[in-house]
Protein backbone atom coordinates (compact mmCIF):
# COMPACT_ATOMS: atom_id res chain seq x y z
CA UNK A 1 0.00 0.00 0.00
CA UNK A 2 1.01 3.39 -0.59
CA UNK A 3 2.04 5.49 2.30
CA UNK A 4 2.06 8.90 0.15
CA UNK A 5 1.38 12.07 2.73
CA UNK A 6 -0.46 14.12 1.38
CA UNK A 7 1.36 17.23 3.22
CA UNK A 8 4.27 16.27 0.66
CA UNK A 9 2.36 14.75 -1.97
CA UNK A 10 1.03 17.18 -4.30
CA UNK A 11 0.60 14.94 -7.12
CA UNK A 12 -1.61 12.65 -6.58
CA UNK A 13 -4.23 15.10 -5.34
CA UNK A 14 -8.01 16.14 -6.49
CA UNK A 15 -10.63 18.78 -6.68
CA UNK A 16 -14.06 17.67 -7.01
CA UNK A 17 -14.41 19.85 -10.13
CA UNK A 18 -16.44 17.84 -13.06
CA UNK A 19 -13.88 18.65 -15.84
CA UNK A 20 -12.00 15.71 -14.35
CA UNK A 21 -15.19 13.62 -13.41
CA UNK A 22 -14.61 14.73 -9.43
CA UNK A 23 -13.60 12.31 -6.96
CA UNK A 24 -15.51 9.05 -9.26
CA UNK A 25 -13.27 10.10 -12.47
CA UNK A 26 -10.01 10.40 -9.68
CA UNK A 27 -11.08 7.04 -8.21
CA UNK A 28 -11.08 5.10 -11.46
CA UNK A 29 -8.01 6.70 -12.84
CA UNK A 30 -6.43 5.09 -9.79
CA UNK A 31 -8.18 2.29 -10.37
CA UNK A 32 -7.09 1.84 -13.71
CA UNK A 33 -3.21 2.03 -12.53
CA UNK A 34 -3.87 -0.91 -10.82
CA UNK A 35 -3.09 1.17 -7.74
CA UNK A 36 -2.70 0.37 -3.92
CA UNK A 37 -3.50 3.25 -1.42
CA UNK A 38 -5.40 5.23 0.61
CA UNK A 39 -7.45 8.54 -0.80
CA UNK A 40 -8.25 10.73 2.06
CA UNK A 41 -11.39 12.63 0.62
CA UNK A 42 -11.89 16.39 2.41
CA UNK A 43 -15.88 17.57 2.05
CA UNK A 44 -18.66 16.59 4.16
CA UNK A 45 -18.58 14.02 5.66
CA UNK A 46 -15.26 13.07 3.59
CA UNK A 47 -13.32 10.27 4.78
CA UNK A 48 -10.75 7.85 3.33
CA UNK A 49 -11.02 4.88 0.60
CA UNK A 50 -8.39 2.14 0.65
CA UNK A 51 -7.55 0.82 -3.04
CA UNK A 52 -5.69 -2.53 -3.19
CA UNK A 53 -4.31 -3.69 -6.87
CA UNK A 54 -6.74 -1.11 -8.33
CA UNK A 55 -10.20 -2.65 -6.43
CA UNK A 56 -11.83 -0.65 -3.73
CA UNK A 57 -10.95 -2.67 -0.14
CA UNK A 58 -12.38 -0.59 2.32
CA UNK A 59 -13.98 2.90 3.32
CA UNK A 60 -14.29 4.53 6.20
CA UNK A 61 -16.63 7.92 6.52
CA UNK A 62 -18.06 9.34 9.47
CA UNK A 63 -21.01 9.54 7.44
CA UNK A 64 -22.33 6.18 7.57
CA UNK A 65 -21.55 2.88 9.77
CA UNK A 66 -19.01 0.50 9.40
CA UNK A 67 -19.25 -3.15 9.96
CA UNK A 68 -18.43 -2.81 13.78
CA UNK A 69 -21.14 0.08 14.39
CA UNK A 70 -23.31 -2.31 11.99
CA UNK A 71 -23.11 -5.69 14.01
CA UNK A 72 -22.84 -4.39 17.80
CA UNK A 73 -25.55 -1.77 17.74
CA UNK A 74 -27.47 -4.34 15.79
CA UNK A 75 -26.85 -6.87 18.93
CA UNK A 76 -25.46 -9.46 15.61
CA UNK A 77 -22.45 -9.34 17.69
CA UNK A 78 -21.64 -8.74 21.86
CA UNK A 79 -19.37 -6.38 22.62
CA UNK A 80 -16.99 -9.29 24.56
CA UNK A 81 -17.29 -11.37 21.50
CA UNK A 82 -15.86 -8.15 19.75
CA UNK A 83 -13.90 -7.60 22.13
CA UNK A 84 -11.77 -10.81 22.23
CA UNK A 85 -11.86 -10.83 18.60
CA UNK A 86 -10.15 -8.24 18.14
CA UNK A 87 -7.56 -8.57 20.92
CA UNK A 88 -6.80 -11.88 19.46
CA UNK A 89 -6.53 -10.49 16.00
CA UNK A 90 -3.43 -8.32 16.98
CA UNK A 91 -1.74 -10.68 19.14
CA UNK A 92 -1.79 -12.97 16.17
CA UNK A 93 -1.20 -10.63 13.58
CA UNK A 94 -4.03 -11.64 11.97
CA UNK A 95 -7.05 -9.53 10.23
CA UNK A 96 -10.36 -8.58 12.59
CA UNK A 97 -12.55 -9.82 9.76
CA UNK A 98 -10.31 -13.45 9.68
CA UNK A 99 -10.39 -13.94 13.48
CA UNK A 100 -14.38 -13.61 13.77
CA UNK A 101 -14.70 -16.20 11.27
CA UNK A 102 -12.05 -18.19 12.98
CA UNK A 103 -14.66 -17.82 15.83
CA UNK A 104 -17.24 -18.35 14.27
CA UNK A 105 -19.18 -15.21 15.00
CA UNK A 106 -19.35 -14.83 11.84
CA UNK A 107 -19.37 -17.04 8.22
CA UNK A 108 -16.73 -16.69 5.82
CA UNK A 109 -19.66 -15.40 3.50
CA UNK A 110 -21.52 -13.38 6.03
CA UNK A 111 -18.36 -11.67 6.87
CA UNK A 112 -17.36 -10.81 3.13
CA UNK A 113 -21.36 -9.69 2.55
CA UNK A 114 -21.35 -7.71 5.33
CA UNK A 115 -18.21 -6.19 4.61
CA UNK A 116 -19.27 -5.59 0.92
CA UNK A 117 -22.39 -4.24 1.75
CA UNK A 118 -20.88 -1.99 4.45
CA UNK A 119 -18.23 -0.57 1.76
CA UNK A 120 -21.12 0.47 -0.86
CA UNK A 121 -23.31 2.12 2.17
CA UNK A 122 -20.01 4.12 2.53
CA UNK A 123 -18.39 5.08 -0.80
CA UNK A 124 -22.23 6.19 -1.09
CA UNK A 125 -22.16 8.60 2.03
CA UNK A 126 -19.11 10.11 0.21
CA UNK A 127 -20.20 10.50 -3.06
CA UNK A 128 -24.03 11.89 -2.08
CA UNK A 129 -21.95 14.37 0.31
CA UNK A 130 -20.14 17.30 0.04
CA UNK A 131 -16.27 16.90 -1.66
CA UNK A 132 -13.95 19.18 -1.79
CA UNK A 133 -10.84 17.55 -2.63
CA UNK A 134 -8.80 14.14 -2.37
CA UNK A 135 -4.97 13.38 -1.48
CA UNK A 136 -3.33 9.93 -1.08
CA UNK A 137 -2.63 9.70 2.54
CA UNK A 138 -1.01 7.36 4.67
CA UNK A 139 -3.51 5.02 6.47
CA UNK A 140 -4.19 1.30 6.23
CA UNK A 141 -7.81 -0.55 6.23
CA UNK A 142 -8.70 -1.78 9.25
CA UNK A 143 -10.70 -4.47 7.88
CA UNK A 144 -9.88 -4.87 4.19
CA UNK A 145 -12.60 -6.62 1.71
CA UNK A 146 -11.04 -9.54 -0.07
CA UNK A 147 -10.96 -9.79 -2.78
CA UNK A 148 -11.71 -5.89 -3.12
CA UNK A 149 -14.61 -4.68 -4.76
CA UNK A 150 -14.70 -3.59 -8.83
CA UNK A 151 -14.58 0.83 -8.60
CA UNK A 152 -16.84 0.64 -11.69
CA UNK A 153 -19.78 -1.59 -9.22
CA UNK A 154 -19.23 0.12 -6.67
CA UNK A 155 -19.49 3.97 -8.30
CA UNK A 156 -22.35 2.44 -10.27
CA UNK A 157 -24.16 1.11 -7.11
CA UNK A 158 -24.01 4.90 -6.05
CA UNK A 159 -25.36 6.60 -8.76
CA UNK A 160 -28.26 3.95 -8.56
CA UNK A 161 -28.91 4.53 -5.30
CA UNK A 162 -28.80 8.47 -5.41
CA UNK A 163 -31.34 8.24 -8.58
CA UNK A 164 -33.81 5.77 -6.33
CA UNK A 165 -33.56 7.91 -3.87
CA UNK A 166 -34.37 11.50 -6.40
CA UNK A 167 -37.22 9.39 -7.37
CA UNK A 168 -39.12 9.12 -4.29
CA UNK A 169 -42.00 11.25 -3.69
CA UNK A 170 -41.66 14.09 -1.99
CA UNK A 171 -38.62 16.57 -1.13
CA UNK A 172 -35.38 14.57 -1.39
CA UNK A 173 -34.16 13.54 2.12
CA UNK A 174 -30.81 14.36 3.28
CA UNK A 175 -28.60 11.94 5.45
CA UNK A 176 -27.93 15.75 7.13
CA UNK A 177 -31.65 16.31 7.81
CA UNK A 178 -33.43 16.10 11.33
CA UNK A 179 -36.10 13.76 11.89
CA UNK A 180 -39.04 14.25 14.18
CA UNK A 181 -41.75 11.31 14.67
CA UNK A 182 -45.60 12.00 14.76
CA UNK A 183 -47.49 11.43 17.69
CA UNK A 184 -48.62 8.76 18.14
CA UNK A 185 -52.38 9.71 17.24
CA UNK A 186 -51.23 10.27 14.02
CA UNK A 187 -50.39 6.56 13.64
CA UNK A 188 -53.79 5.81 13.59
CA UNK A 189 -54.38 7.43 10.52
CA UNK A 190 -51.74 5.88 8.90
CA UNK A 191 -52.65 3.14 6.72
CA UNK A 192 -50.68 0.44 8.19
CA UNK A 193 -49.42 0.50 11.99
CA UNK A 194 -46.09 0.70 12.08
CA UNK A 195 -44.33 -2.57 12.70
CA UNK A 196 -41.45 -3.95 15.33
CA UNK A 197 -38.25 -2.33 13.52
CA UNK A 198 -40.25 1.02 12.45
CA UNK A 199 -41.62 1.52 15.95
CA UNK A 200 -38.16 1.37 16.97
CA UNK A 201 -36.53 3.70 14.49
CA UNK A 202 -40.02 6.35 15.20
CA UNK A 203 -38.73 5.94 19.21
CA UNK A 204 -35.36 7.29 18.03
CA UNK A 205 -36.81 10.45 16.07
CA UNK A 206 -36.53 12.66 18.74
CA UNK A 207 -35.75 15.75 16.37
CA UNK A 208 -31.87 16.26 17.30
CA UNK A 209 -30.87 12.97 15.68
CA UNK A 210 -30.15 13.36 11.80
CA UNK A 211 -31.09 10.90 9.43
CA UNK A 212 -27.06 9.51 9.49
CA UNK A 213 -27.52 9.27 13.17
CA UNK A 214 -30.40 7.45 13.38
CA UNK A 215 -28.41 4.93 10.77
CA UNK A 216 -25.77 5.20 13.37
CA UNK A 217 -27.94 4.30 16.61
CA UNK A 218 -29.94 1.28 15.00
CA UNK A 219 -26.70 -0.01 12.83
CA UNK A 220 -28.39 0.09 9.65
CA UNK A 221 -26.99 1.27 6.89
CA UNK A 222 -27.23 4.78 5.34
CA UNK A 223 -29.22 4.31 2.40
CA UNK A 224 -31.68 1.64 4.04
CA UNK A 225 -32.54 4.34 6.56
CA UNK A 226 -33.06 7.53 4.00
CA UNK A 227 -35.25 4.73 2.29
CA UNK A 228 -37.08 3.93 5.19
CA UNK A 229 -37.55 7.85 6.74
CA UNK A 230 -38.63 8.49 3.02
CA UNK A 231 -40.93 5.90 3.42
CA UNK A 232 -42.24 6.60 6.96
CA UNK A 233 -43.00 10.47 5.98
CA UNK A 234 -45.37 9.16 3.42
CA UNK A 235 -46.95 8.23 6.16
CA UNK A 236 -47.12 10.46 8.11
CA UNK A 237 -45.44 8.70 10.15
CA UNK A 238 -42.24 11.50 10.93
CA UNK A 239 -41.61 14.93 9.60
CA UNK A 240 -38.24 15.45 8.14
CA UNK A 241 -36.34 19.03 8.45
CA UNK A 242 -33.85 19.72 5.97
CA UNK A 243 -30.54 20.29 6.76
CA UNK A 244 -29.54 22.83 9.81
CA UNK A 245 -32.94 22.86 11.10
CA UNK A 246 -34.19 21.74 14.52
CA UNK A 247 -37.71 20.76 14.93
CA UNK A 248 -37.95 20.70 18.64
CA UNK A 249 -36.10 23.08 21.34
CA UNK A 250 -32.93 21.42 21.77
CA UNK A 251 -32.28 22.41 25.18
CA UNK A 252 -33.69 22.98 29.05
CA UNK A 253 -32.08 26.02 30.35
CA UNK A 254 -29.29 25.83 32.89
CA UNK A 255 -31.67 27.00 36.03
CA UNK A 256 -28.72 29.91 35.81
CA UNK A 257 -30.87 33.34 36.94
CA UNK A 258 -30.00 35.73 34.03
CA UNK A 259 -30.21 38.25 36.34
CA UNK A 260 -27.86 36.73 38.72
CA UNK A 261 -25.97 38.46 41.55
CA UNK A 262 -22.59 38.44 42.44
CA UNK A 263 -23.59 35.46 45.18
CA UNK A 264 -24.71 33.24 42.06
CA UNK A 265 -21.19 32.90 40.67
CA UNK A 266 -19.31 30.93 41.14
CA UNK A 267 -15.11 31.28 41.81
CA UNK A 268 -14.79 30.72 38.06
CA UNK A 269 -16.81 33.74 37.47
CA UNK A 270 -19.34 31.21 35.45
CA UNK A 271 -23.12 31.57 37.20
CA UNK A 272 -23.81 28.35 38.52
CA UNK A 273 -26.63 26.63 40.88
CA UNK A 274 -25.15 26.49 44.51
CA UNK A 275 -26.67 23.14 45.82
CA UNK A 276 -24.63 20.08 45.29
CA UNK A 277 -26.00 17.46 43.60
CA UNK A 278 -25.53 14.84 46.40
CA UNK A 279 -25.29 16.15 49.66
CA UNK A 280 -27.73 19.48 48.67
CA UNK A 281 -24.90 21.64 50.58
CA UNK A 282 -23.38 24.74 48.44
CA UNK A 283 -20.75 23.63 46.30
CA UNK A 284 -17.52 26.16 46.53
CA UNK A 285 -14.62 24.28 46.20
CA UNK A 286 -12.13 25.41 43.53
CA UNK A 287 -9.14 23.09 44.50
CA UNK A 288 -8.75 19.87 42.31
CA UNK A 289 -9.18 17.41 45.38
CA UNK A 290 -12.74 18.94 45.33
CA UNK A 291 -12.82 18.23 41.99
CA UNK A 292 -11.94 14.46 42.58
CA UNK A 293 -14.13 14.06 45.51
CA UNK A 294 -17.36 15.09 43.41
CA UNK A 295 -16.01 12.41 40.90
CA UNK A 296 -15.39 9.64 42.96
CA UNK A 297 -18.93 10.08 44.54
CA UNK A 298 -20.53 9.89 40.96
CA UNK A 299 -18.08 6.90 39.99
CA UNK A 300 -19.91 5.48 42.94
CA UNK A 301 -22.51 2.36 42.06
CA UNK A 302 -26.38 3.81 42.76
CA UNK A 303 -26.21 0.99 45.84
CA UNK A 304 -23.56 2.69 48.08
CA UNK A 305 -26.78 5.26 48.71
CA UNK A 306 -25.92 7.94 45.89
CA UNK A 307 -28.58 10.48 45.44
CA UNK A 308 -27.72 11.68 41.79
CA UNK A 309 -29.79 10.21 38.86
CA UNK A 310 -28.76 8.03 36.28
CA UNK A 311 -26.04 8.96 33.70
CA UNK A 312 -28.63 8.67 31.20
CA UNK A 313 -32.66 9.74 30.95
CA UNK A 314 -35.35 8.43 27.94
CA UNK A 315 -34.97 9.77 24.76
CA UNK A 316 -37.24 13.23 24.52
CA UNK A 317 -40.89 12.10 23.18
CA UNK B 1 -24.54 35.98 29.84
CA UNK B 2 -25.62 35.68 26.98
CA UNK B 3 -26.49 31.82 27.38
CA UNK B 4 -28.69 31.87 24.10
CA UNK B 5 -25.49 32.77 22.07
CA UNK B 6 -23.39 30.11 24.07
CA UNK B 7 -26.37 27.75 23.45
CA UNK B 8 -26.15 28.78 19.54
CA UNK B 9 -22.31 27.92 19.58
CA UNK B 10 -23.11 24.52 21.05
CA UNK B 11 -25.60 23.48 18.45
CA UNK B 12 -23.58 25.01 15.40
CA UNK B 13 -20.74 23.39 17.03
CA UNK B 14 -23.21 20.24 16.67
CA UNK B 15 -24.46 21.12 13.36
CA UNK B 16 -21.31 21.20 11.94
CA UNK B 17 -19.17 18.27 13.02
CA UNK B 18 -20.48 14.51 11.86
CA UNK B 19 -21.43 12.33 14.97
CA UNK B 20 -21.77 15.25 17.74
CA UNK B 21 -24.85 13.93 19.66
CA UNK B 22 -24.24 16.60 22.32
CA UNK B 23 -22.44 19.39 24.38
CA UNK B 24 -22.76 20.82 27.44
CA UNK B 25 -20.77 23.52 29.09
CA UNK B 26 -19.29 23.30 32.86
CA UNK B 27 -17.88 25.56 35.07
CA UNK B 28 -14.32 24.60 36.84
CA UNK B 29 -16.09 23.55 40.03
CA UNK B 30 -18.42 21.33 37.88
CA UNK B 31 -22.23 23.44 37.80
CA UNK B 32 -23.83 22.97 34.34
CA UNK B 33 -23.44 26.42 32.73
CA UNK B 34 -25.76 25.25 29.44
CA UNK B 35 -26.36 21.76 27.88
CA UNK B 36 -27.82 20.55 24.92
CA UNK B 37 -26.84 17.13 25.64
CA UNK B 38 -29.85 14.81 23.95
CA UNK B 39 -30.65 12.85 26.96
CA UNK B 40 -27.24 12.45 29.10
CA UNK B 41 -27.68 13.77 32.56
CA UNK B 42 -26.20 17.23 32.61
CA UNK B 43 -25.29 17.54 36.31
CA UNK B 44 -23.29 14.25 36.51
CA UNK B 45 -21.53 15.41 33.05
CA UNK B 46 -20.36 19.08 34.22
CA UNK B 47 -18.69 17.18 37.86
CA UNK B 48 -17.22 14.42 35.69
CA UNK B 49 -16.31 16.55 33.45
CA UNK B 50 -14.36 19.16 35.93
CA UNK B 51 -12.81 16.86 37.36
CA UNK B 52 -11.31 15.16 34.41
CA UNK B 53 -10.24 18.50 33.26
CA UNK B 54 -8.11 19.20 36.55
CA UNK B 55 -6.99 15.49 36.05
CA UNK B 56 -5.97 15.63 32.08
CA UNK B 57 -4.58 19.57 32.74
CA UNK B 58 -2.71 17.76 35.83
CA UNK B 59 -1.34 14.53 33.64
CA UNK B 60 -0.14 16.97 31.04
CA UNK B 61 2.05 19.19 33.06
CA UNK B 62 3.08 15.91 35.41
CA UNK B 63 4.69 14.59 31.62
CA UNK B 64 5.94 17.71 30.90
CA UNK B 65 3.74 18.37 27.52
CA UNK B 66 2.58 21.74 27.54
CA UNK B 67 -1.17 23.19 27.42
CA UNK B 68 -3.36 20.34 27.35
CA UNK B 69 -5.73 20.64 24.23
CA UNK B 70 -8.14 18.24 24.04
CA UNK B 71 -9.06 14.63 26.50
CA UNK B 72 -10.85 12.40 24.88
CA UNK B 73 -12.27 8.93 25.79
CA UNK B 74 -13.41 6.15 23.02
CA UNK B 75 -15.51 3.80 23.92
CA UNK B 76 -17.30 1.07 22.30
CA UNK B 77 -20.60 3.48 21.55
CA UNK B 78 -18.63 6.38 21.32
CA UNK B 79 -16.17 8.98 22.81
CA UNK B 80 -16.28 12.22 24.59
CA UNK B 81 -14.03 14.73 24.65
CA UNK B 82 -12.84 17.81 26.95
CA UNK B 83 -11.64 21.11 26.09
CA UNK B 84 -10.98 23.88 28.47
CA UNK B 85 -12.60 27.11 27.59
CA UNK B 86 -10.24 29.66 28.72
CA UNK B 87 -9.71 29.19 32.82
CA UNK B 88 -13.06 29.45 33.48
CA UNK B 89 -14.90 26.67 31.94
CA UNK B 90 -14.79 23.32 29.79
CA UNK B 91 -16.48 22.21 27.17
CA UNK B 92 -17.92 18.36 27.09
CA UNK B 93 -19.13 17.01 23.30
CA UNK B 94 -20.48 13.61 23.08
CA UNK B 95 -20.11 11.96 19.87
CA UNK B 96 -21.00 8.56 18.19
CA UNK B 97 -18.84 5.67 16.76
CA UNK B 98 -18.78 7.73 13.81
CA UNK B 99 -17.77 10.90 15.53
CA UNK B 100 -15.35 13.04 12.84
CA UNK B 101 -12.52 13.68 15.46
CA UNK B 102 -10.38 15.61 12.37
CA UNK B 103 -13.58 17.81 11.23
CA UNK B 104 -14.06 18.08 15.39
CA UNK B 105 -10.60 19.50 16.11
CA UNK B 106 -11.10 21.99 12.85
CA UNK B 107 -14.16 23.30 14.25
CA UNK B 108 -13.43 23.58 18.04
CA UNK B 109 -10.94 25.88 17.96
CA UNK B 110 -13.33 28.79 16.82
CA UNK B 111 -16.00 27.60 18.68
CA UNK B 112 -14.16 27.37 21.85
CA UNK B 113 -12.78 31.28 20.59
CA UNK B 114 -15.92 32.54 20.70
CA UNK B 115 -17.27 30.37 24.03
CA UNK B 116 -14.21 32.05 25.73
CA UNK B 117 -15.30 35.54 24.81
CA UNK B 118 -19.04 34.72 25.88
CA UNK B 119 -18.19 33.68 29.01
CA UNK B 120 -15.67 36.36 29.77
CA UNK B 121 -17.96 39.23 28.80
CA UNK B 122 -20.25 38.03 31.32
CA UNK B 123 -17.97 37.67 33.98
CA UNK B 124 -17.73 40.56 36.68
CA UNK B 125 -14.13 41.04 36.30
CA UNK B 126 -14.97 41.74 32.09
CA UNK B 127 -18.23 43.79 32.96
CA UNK B 128 -16.10 46.12 35.33
CA UNK B 129 -14.40 47.09 32.31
Amino acid sequence: MSTADPADAAGPAGRAGPEDGGLEGGIRRYAGAGSSCALRVAGNPGGIIFLADGGICGCQTPGAPGLEVILLRSGRLTEADWEAAFSSAAAGGRSLTEELVRRDLLGAGEAEALLRTALADAIFAVLAGRVDGWAEAAADCPMPLAPPARPGWLLGESIRRRQALAALAGPPVSPRDRVTAASPGAWRQAASWPDAGQLELLGLCNGRRTVRDLAFARGSGLYATLLELARLRDRGLVAIAADGAESVSPSRSSGIPSDAGESDRTVAGLPGRHADHASGTPRTGTAGRRYLAAGIQLLRPRSSGSALPGGHRDPPS
Amino acid sequence: MAEDALLAEMQALREKVAGITGTAVASLDGLIVREDTGGVNPDNLAALSATWLSIAQRMSNEVGQGVLREAMTRSSRGSVAIYAIGGRAVLVVIGDEGLDTDRLRRECQPALDAMRVLIAGDSPHAQAH
